[in-house]
């Protein structure tokens, strides 16, 4: 073998060879590292101003039910624009569209978002304000907050999905407690008092063990105040009176054994539901086809009303989720992108189609009400009322709590990140292992050294 | 030329058993070698076997009654909607594509390599090396945007390309091969090359042979890691028409997970199983097949009791 | 006459001898220039790009920022950095001891030719390799959730109590160590299969004719031998469980209380929060951890050598 024989000169001088390479890939490597073309500023959108618009537009969608839903629009959305071609996919939008976006390699021209997700984003977007201008008065404020970054929009807002309490009206008739007493939530905790007087072995308000959806749902109890984990100016305000009263009343749950902790829609979570032990559910319009699925043998038995209101009078409803449209910078037609989401937000045939009885869902879409607050008119229901709600006309109540929700709450785009902080203290506390006051500072420290000073 | 015959010959000979059991307790061992071997293989099926009879249940039932299977509720819907969601031929042929030519590149060019690093002194081998263990070390998913933005300046985004090449002459291949090779006695390649066979005679005909365990334990595990892998196929395969099959499922899992329980919690899981249980049949009929006539053939061939 | 043809014979043999030298020297460049050709291109590249990215701060637009060591300073003093190599290791002394030697026990039992049945449980042990990860967790949720689950359940019927399998720090880990072990152990099976099946007939012959019994022989030459294809596993299991990923994804999102975020979770963190410098510098500071964990590891099994 030639390893009798190995020469060592050739190696050193492959060394230094190699050095030299490695110093000149280094310095083409890589990001730019000065200069650059932040071309950041002029990034406004603008209408196309051609009389019949053409073009090939490609959207992306998650895959699923709505996107079988807007799939079907795109047929009366070519009826109003017939020359633009609408390339429509399922992506999986987590793993992809970051990438996308920094290499600009086969950018769509329109994407469905998490509204949590549209902040984290806004270098790569047009700011639509300018589009936007003419229905902004009539969008729910809290949706335009979302997708708002330092003045500009960045996101044509879709879906709006007030947070309601679900509650399993046949087990609280039977024990005797009246919902219809519950303004507040000193009076839900002594509703849930009273039902598990009558039912000890019950937890009657459901407390979420996930920490992503923990922290999600603490928004939307923190949104009835008005108030967000940061300011618009992505200043953190999580040690604040109003969330001291939201995470006390969560800690009174625990504390008082009132709350089943389970993971959303977890084998725990459904069976306890199912038994009538678990009988509140404070949860956005989305839980809603719980009940119409999962839920089978207390289906009907389950009704939605507005969230009880901190103070006697106080707003009776908070957003939960959510997600919006977004046109990426680099899409090659990016303002046909908007014309295809105006059509589907802001024009009658547009929402109609989305809400509206369909082929997906024959008595319409109803797991959330439009942000276009023209087309959320509680008297003129899209969906139509709810079998497994016994028959509810869940159009009102979720309309007419959407209403409610007060503006003032824009989401910073660490929220996802926030979780590891926020949502497990906030797991720790119903573990009984923090205070409120715990959760509050300690989760302010980390969020702000790791998240906010990392920026 | 005697010697090397006399070496190839040996060396192609079964080898001695691998794991020497006195043939006297045989009998007895074997009976416990299947006690084991059987509750394990049961640990192993039972999550498959769930998904496959779950697949045919109805979509809520499985979220609802996870546990449980009715013969008389038995559905093909999940596999109907599935069928109609997903672009699953497609995403079939693109998989096959990606494992026969990534695949042979793999089969051929890992081992060629490693034997030059296992049995040769060159410039610059340590370093180079060295450099493919640090790849084999680097997680995938930070190399993820470099990688992008190279396959954007060659316009190879949503090509096969893009899905072929990178990685094709994997890390870990030329690592395992190197020490595969490495254990291949050098007594055998000097008497090859006494004989006047080339250097890349050598390689075809004296190491090919003697590895060929190694080659087939390195067929089966490439098949599985260019079949499993969807981190780099999810970014670049951007069309329908380039997905794979990992692509497909991870398109239609995005429902599910995390914390993404949207209202079509129930069909997307059942859809899911349903895909997932067409994705394994192909491949596990290619290595039964396999292990008929590869597996079985040569890695069982070379050990006799 | 002899003398000339003698003279002619040495002269042509030298020239032969040169010639072949010189083929002999060229052949490694040969051999691994095709790979070297790919992995420049494909690894080196990314992989220089990647080093230059964490001495910056890179939000992917624009021009980044050169921050010199501030991201290695950052993650040093990062309680969750430590925080997840902790829970990778603590994954590691889980999975990885169990792997081996239920691994070494399986392949030792299949690699005999006597034992029935060996088809079947080689593809067996093959299954959960190619099963999608996303339907496998949906069984993991449902067979260890805390009130309803089925792994509960038995225990149960044992007079046991229940144990939070998903919810609390200390009994996650085990849950998702377990289904990193279903996922993974058929791979280890292959390569310890291919190990063992791989050992020089020769050896086994020599000793023979030197009179060594069976069992002398498992010692000197099986067991000897078969520890590099261990160091190689274990080098290979360590880069996977510090690499983990996708396990953890599926089925804890990291939590409890951050207890399963691996050490590769926690890298993939830093990325989709677009704070690529950061995510970059966490995985050269990863491939130096599990460098030298393996040279650790090799050393420690070749000192017994």
């Amino acid at each position: 073998m030639d390893r009798h024989h190995r020469r060592r000169r050739p190696a050193r001088l492959t060394g230094v060879a190699v050095v030299a390479v490695v110093g000149l890939g280094l310095a083409a490597c890589g990001p730019e590292v000065t200069g650059g073309d932040d071309t950041g500023d002029a990034g406004t959108l603008r209408a196309p101003d051609a009389e019949q618009p053409a073009g090939e537009i490609t959207i992306w969608d998650r895959s699923g039910d709505l996107f079988e839903v807007f799939e079907a629009v795109i047929d009366d959305f070519n009826a109003v624009y017939p020359d633009i071609t609408v390339n429509h996919v399922a992506v999986d939008i987590d793993a992809r569209l970051q990438n996308t976006l920094i290499t600009g390699a086969d950018v769509p021209d329109g994407v469905f978002l998490d509204d949590a997700k549209v902040g984290g984003y806004a270098e790569y977007l047009w700011d639509l304000s300018d589009v936007l201008a003419p229905y902004l008065d009539d969008i729910a404020p809290q949706k335009v907050e979302v997708n708002s970054v330092d003045g500009g929009i960045y996101g044509v807002p879709f879906d709006f999905t007030p947070g309601l309490l679900f509650y399993n009206a046949a087990a609280l008739d039977a024990a005797g407690v009246d919902v219809s007493a519950i303004e507040t939530y000193d009076d839900l905790l002594d509703a849930a008092r009273a039902y598990k007087a009558a039912k000890p072995e019950s937890g009657p308000i459901h407390l979420e063990r996930s920490e992503f959806l923990g922290q999600l749902q603490l928004e939307m109890y923190a949104g009835q105040l008005g108030t967000s984990l940061a300011d618009a100016d992505g200043e953190l305000r999580l040690d604040s009176p109003a969330f001291e009263q939201v995470l006390t009343f969560l800690d009174t749950v625990r504390a008082e054994e009132l709350g089943t902790r389970a993971e959303y829609l977890s084998p725990t979570d459904l069976a306890e539901l199912e038994n009538g032990n678990q009988v509140f559910y404070p949860w956005a319009i989305w839980f809603s086809f719980a009940p119409q699925q999962l839920l089978t043998d207390t289906a009907g038995q389950w009704r939605a009303m507005q969230l009880p209101a901190w103070e006697p009078g106080g707003a009776r409803s908070g957003a939960m989720g959510g997600s919006s449209f977004v046109v990426p910078k680099d899409g090659e037609n990016a303002e046909l992108a908007w014309l295809f989401y105006e059509f589907l937000m802001f024009d009658e045939a547009g929402y109609t189609a989305v809400w509206g009885p369909n082929d997906v869902y024959p008595q319409g879409l109803n797991t959330s009400i439009p942000s276009y607050q023209p087309a959320a008119d509680p008297s003129a229901p899209l969906f139509e009322p709810v079998e497994a709600l016994g028959g509810q006309d869940l159009w009102a109540v979720a309309t007419e709590a959407g209403a409610q929700i007060p503006g003032g709450t824009p989401i910073p785009s660490w929220w996802d990140g926030a979780v590891d902080y926020l949502g497990t203290d906030l797991q720790r506390m119903l573990d009984g292992d923090l205070t409120p006051s715990d959760v509050m500072t300690q989760a302010t420290e980390s969020i702000q050294t790791n998240l906010i000073d990392r920026q | 030329m005697t010697g090397t015959t006399a070496a190839m010959k040996q060396a192609q000979r079964p080898a001695a058993d691998a794991a020497p059991v006195g043939r006297r307790r045989r009998r007895r061992r074997h009976l416990g070698s299947h006690v084991f071997l059987m509750l394990l293989l049961a640990a192993l099926l039972a999550p498959v076997v769930w998904a496959l009879l779950s697949a045919f249940k109805p979509a809520n039932d499985i979220v609802r009654s996870p546990l449980t299977f009715d013969p008389s509720a038995v559905t093909f819907d999940n596999y109907a909607a599935m069928f109609q969601d997903v672009p699953l031929g497609q995403s079939f042929v693109n998989t096959t594509v990606v494992l026969v030519f990534k695949g042979a590149i793999t089969m051929f060019f890992a081992p060629l390599a490693a034997y030059a690093f296992a049995k040769y002194r060159f410039v610059g081998q340590n370093l180079i090396f060295g450099a493919v263990l640090v790849t084999l070390m680097m997680p995938t998913i930070v190399l993820i945007v470099p990688l992008l933005l190279q396959m954007k300046s060659l316009g190879w985004v949503d090509t096969y390309q893009a899905l072929i090449l990178p990685g094709s002459v994997d890390a870990f291949a030329i690592f395992w091969m190197r020490q595969v090779i490495a254990a291949v006695p050098d007594e055998l390649l000097d008497a090859a090359r006494v004989d006047g066979s080339g250097e890349f005679g050598t390689f075809l005909r004296v190491v090919v042979p003697v590895i060929r365990p190694g080659l087939a334990g390195l067929a089966v595990l490439t098949i599985m890691n260019i079949y499993n892998d969807f981190v780099w196929p999810v970014v670049v395969a951007s069309s329908e028409r380039m997905a794979t099959l990992q692509v497909m499922l991870s398109t239609l899992a995005q429902n599910i997970t995390g914390n993404r329980i949207g209202a079509d919690y129930a069909t997307v899981t059942a859809e899911l199983l349903a895909a997932s249980s067409v994705a394994l049949v192909p491949l596990l009929v290619l290595f039964i097949v396999l292990q008929r006539h590869f597996i079985n053939g040569i890695l069982a061939g070379s050990v006799k009791g | 006459m002899t003398t000339v043809s003698a003279a002619h014979h040495s002269v042509a043999r030298r020239r032969r001898t040169r010639t072949t030298g010189l083929r002999r020297r060229s052949a490694p460049y040969l051999f691994v220039l095709p790979f070297v050709a790919v992995f420049l291109v494909f690894s080196v590249y990314p992989l220089i790009f990647t080093a230059r990215l964490s001495f910056t701060n890179w939000r992917g637009t624009g021009a980044a920022q050169w921050v010199g060591w501030d991201n290695y300073t950052y993650l040093l003093t990062s309680s969750a950095f430590w925080g997840s190599l902790g829970n990778s290791g603590v994954l590691w002394l889980l999975i990885v001891p169990i792997q081996l030697v239920v691994a070494i026990v399986v392949a030792v039992l299949l690699s005999s030719a006597t034992l029935k049945l060996r088809g079947l449980y080689r593809v067996g042990f093959i299954v959960p390799f190619v099963t999608p990860l996303v339907a496998v967790a949906q069984i993991w949720v449902v067979l260890f959730d805390q009130e309803y689950g089925a792994v509960n359940a038995l225990l149960g019927l044992a007079g046991l109590p229940d144990v939070g399998w998903l919810t609390t720090s200390a009994w996650a880990k085990p849950t998702l160590a377990l289904l990193f072990l279903w996922k993974t152990t058929g791979f280890v099976v292959i390569i310890v299969l291919s190990g063992l099946q791989s050992i020089d007939a020769d050896l086994y012959e020599a000793a023979e004719l030197d009179g060594a019994s069976k069992s002398r022989q498992l010692l000197s030459i099986t067991v000897p031998l078969l520890r590099r294809t261990v160091m190689f596993a274990v080098v290979l299991q360590t880069l996977a469980v510090f690499q983990m990923f996708a396990e953890p994804f599926v089925l804890t999102q990291g939590g409890p209380y951050n207890s399963t975020t691996t050490a590769g979770y926690h890298l993939y963190n830093h990325i989709t929060r677009a704070d690529l410098g950061t995510g970059a510098a966490n995985s050269f500071l990863l491939v130096f951890l599990v460098m030298g964990l393996s040279l650790f590891f090799v050393r420690l099994l070749r000192a017994k050598d």
